[in-house]
């Protein structure tokens, strides 16, 4: 009931927007602004997270016009805040420079140690969170734009393979088989590596 | 040598927690204004429908102009004597002394 008269009064803001006031747009971003940045900051680096969640919002207003009445609109403004990090990726890898440079011994160490322990605790105590924040950053450095995306909704996120279909717009088949090959691209990266 | 189940799922969590530990960031009151700045830059969205839309529309438009068109064409067809391609090929394979290419086409 609440995410019903949510929904309508977010449709009927939406309905304001696109009637030409423009100023009504600002009631959208500051109710959804945390819920943008939160997924952004999941997806994007600490240094490009305010940049990418402003073309998120610039993206919405852009696309308006598209938004079916009735349809959830923090479900819509998921789908493109989704979309728009597949998009810096899709950018990014376009103009990066190859990577080139490994991991040092210390991290191969510390994967080998928390390999080993297959324990979770025991990572918690070992105060190592930073080498293994640093592992997965240059994993998924070397997969594609799209393995990268699939890997973190699905594999490290958790949603379902629907889900992450809907939210970067492709078939579900697509993601399911995109993400069992990822998943295995990084094992090999990670165990390569070890 | 195959990693084991556990083995992959020790790293999962290992992975899992490390992707969750994000530094939070916090929008600040300049960044809506950026926000704000730019949309009111890009002006009013109204009208501004997508391609798709514009072409869903311009289609059912077109609907009646079409149906009209179909019937027009049926009377007209059922009205002339028509020739299938098979009569055609027939005619000028039975009697090609009479009916050469040239005069098939006018020429």
């Amino acid at each position: 009931m609440v995410n019903d008269s949510n929904s309508s009064t977010d449709t009927e803001v939406v309905y304001q927007v696109v009637s030409g006031n423009v100023n009504a747009f600002e009631q959208l971003l500051k109710k959804y602004e945390s819920h943008v940045v939160r997924i952004v900051n999941r997806h994007i680096p600490f240094d490009k997270v305010e940049e990418v969640a402003q073309d998120v919002f610039v993206r919405v207003y852009k696309s308006l016009p598209n938004f079916k009445k009735g349809g959830s609109f923090k479900q819509w403004l998921s789908t493109i805040t989704v979309r728009t990090c597949y998009d810096f990726w899709r950018k990014h890898y376009k103009y990066r420079e190859i990577p080139v440079s490994s991991l040092s011994e210390k991290h191969q160490v510390w994967l080998e140690e928390a390999m080993a322990t297959r324990s979770s605790q025991s990572f918690d105590e070992r105060d190592s969170h930073k080498e293994a924040k640093e592992i997965l950053d240059w994993a998924l450095d070397r997969v594609s734009p799209e393995d990268r995306m699939v890997l973190e909704l699905v594999y490290l996120e958790g949603y379902s393979v629907k889900e992450a279909a809907e939210l970067l717009g492709w078939s579900t088949v697509n993601v399911k088989v995109r993400s069992f090959r990822a998943r295995k691209k990084l094992y090999k990266l990670i165990k390569e590596m070890a | 040598m195959t990693p084991s189940k556990n083995e992959h799922e020790a790293l999962r969590e290992i992975l899992r927690r490390a992707y969750r530990e994000k530094q939070k960031v916090d929008v600040t009151k300049q960044w809506q204004e950026e926000v704000m700045h730019r949309i009111r830059d890009l002006g009013e969205v109204e009208g501004r429908t997508s391609f798709f839309a514009q072409f869903e529309q311009l289609v059912w438009r077109l609907v009646p102009v079409t149906c009209l068109l179909i019937l027009g064409l049926t009377l007209l067809l059922s009205s002339v004597e028509f020739f299938s391609s098979y009569d055609l090929a027939q005619l000028l394979v039975n009697h090609t002394e009479e009916i050469t290419l040239n005069q098939f086409f006018g020429l």
